[in-house]
């Protein structure tokens, strides 16, 4: 048996004086004790009061985040500039607005919230309701997302080599992650805790899309980011958790440069130490993880690797010390010695740590 | 003027170069990086080493030669400052459209 795990410390939400006749501890507290219909008057009247202050764009932290202890989503039109958040285009209820890029956003931040909630019993990327915000079309020719602190951020790809980047909901849901690590085990953002917090985005980034697509892990592509690839590059995805270094080989891109064993590992003087590069090995951990425990993935494998994040592995984690953290998570959900522990164990082995 | 341009992170991973000998621009080019170098006020900025390493952000490492001067900034995207931020999307698009020329 197992058991679904919440965690997420509460965070001081010091949002100071807002631009609104209603001050901001009573509005705080009509959007987590009023009524439905009072929540959403609180809620927008905080986000318009937070975008009109422009604070958001300065400061992006965890204190203007907006807990709500629901699934409450907004989607921006960032307009091809970088001031964030932009024009309000979907909020929570709407209907879809016809711009594709806002409303597969608007899906997969969706998606991502239904996978924490359904499998892990947490309440969005803090544990506490934090609010999904997401700003599209950012910038010119933006070949990135990312998660700034306290809401996502999606390029719309050059059209040369990538195509907008909310047509892929697992790195949707990888960038949300980042935000769950964030208020979980902190991994530093460099070296091998920097390649694990990769890692888990990827593994959770994943798990959001299978769940999505109802499939077993034995029926997963364990792709990221596939579809992002303008026909023009030869290859089929970013990464691969399943083989990592085969997800493309293009005159333009290179070849992937992902190891799937330490024997691959590489110290580099960039990517903050290449932690894109060697998050493939825990990656495929994880992959021969979930292969081994059949099933869905995210109902044995994805709950251990979600107890280590929450309670095991700390901002300095190394590969070894993921490896100890899984097992000892899988020996305290599953039982000391169970075929779960076991197959944990076996995976670390397998690739070289 | 020499450069050695190099964009990194990024959820996609990959690393987009760029190395410009002396001489190695059309005229009307070269001008008009000449002027965003001096626009960015280049040679005076300091790399910023980022306080929180932030994940999936781009980061840039720039290094210019000009007579005898040779400077280098690494900057997170995040953190790199208004004036240079010109300079910093011409050298992306010369960088694609350079890597784009073996498709051809």
């Amino acid at each position: 048996m197992y058991r679904a795990v919440g965690a997420g410390s509460p965070r001081p939400q010091g949002l100071g004086g807002v631009f609104c006749i209603v001050p901001p501890h009573i509005l705080r507290e009509v959007s987590q004790r009023g009524s439905p219909a009072q929540r959403g008057w609180a809620l927008n009247t905080l986000a318009i009061s937070e975008q009109l202050r422009g604070r958001r764009s300065v400061l992006g932290g965890l204190a203007l985040s907006t807990p709500t202890g629901e699934k409450r989503r907004t989607v921006y039109d960032a307009q091809h500039g970088t001031i964030l958040p932009g024009r309000r285009i979907r909020s929570e209820g709407d209907k879809p607005c016809g711009d594709p890029a806002a409303d597969e956003a608007f899906e997969a931040l969706g998606a991502t919230y239904d996978l924490y909630w359904s499998a892990f019993k947490r309440k969005s990327v803090d544990n506490r309701g934090l609010r999904l915000d997401g700003s599209v079309h950012y910038s010119d020719s933006y070949d990135n997302a990312f998660w700034d602190g306290s809401q996502m951020v999606f390029g719309d790809g050059d059209g040369e080599l990538f195509h907008r980047f909310t047509l892929s909901v697992d790195v949707i849901g990888h960038e949300l992650t980042h935000g769950v690590t964030q208020h979980e085990a902190g991994l530093v953002y460099a070296g091998q805790p920097g390649a694990l917090n990769e890692s888990i985005s990827d593994v959770f980034g994943s798990l959001v899309k299978q769940r999505k697509l109802k499939q077993d892990a034995k029926d997963a592509d364990w792709l990221i980011g596939q579809g992002l690839f303008t026909k023009q590059v030869k290859g089929v995805a970013l990464r691969s958790m399943k083989a990592p270094g085969t997800a493309y080989d293009d005159p333009v891109l290179g070849k992937d440069p992902q190891p799937g064993h330490m024997k691959g590992y590489r110290e580099l003087s960039y990517d903050n130490g290449g932690v894109h590069i060697n998050s493939g090995i825990p990656n495929r951990a994880f992959y021969l993880t979930a292969i081994a425990l059949k099933g869905r993935a995210w109902e044995k494998a994805g709950q251990i690797w979600y107890h280590a994040l929450c309670y095991r592995l700390r901002r300095d984690s190394s590969f070894s010390d993921a490896a100890k953290g899984t097992a000892q998570s899988a020996a305290e959900l599953f039982g000391s010695a169970s075929q779960e522990q076991k197959a944990v164990e076996m995976s670390w082995k397998e690739v070289g740590v | 003027m020499q450069i050695e341009f190099e964009r990194s992170g990024g959820i996609t991973g990959a690393v987009l170069r760029l190395t410009l000998p002396e001489g190695s621009l059309a005229k009307d080019e070269a001008d008009k990086l000449q002027a965003l170098v001096e626009q960015s006020r280049f040679f005076e900025l300091q790399s910023s080493p980022s306080a929180a390493l932030k994940p999936d952000r781009f980061h840039y490492r720039l290094t210019i030669e000009q007579g005898p001067r040779q400077h280098t900034v690494d900057v997170d995207e995040a953190d790199a400052p208004a004036s240079l931020q010109p300079l910093l999307q011409a050298l992306t698009a010369l960088a694609r459209a350079r890597a784009h020329t073996p498709r051809a």
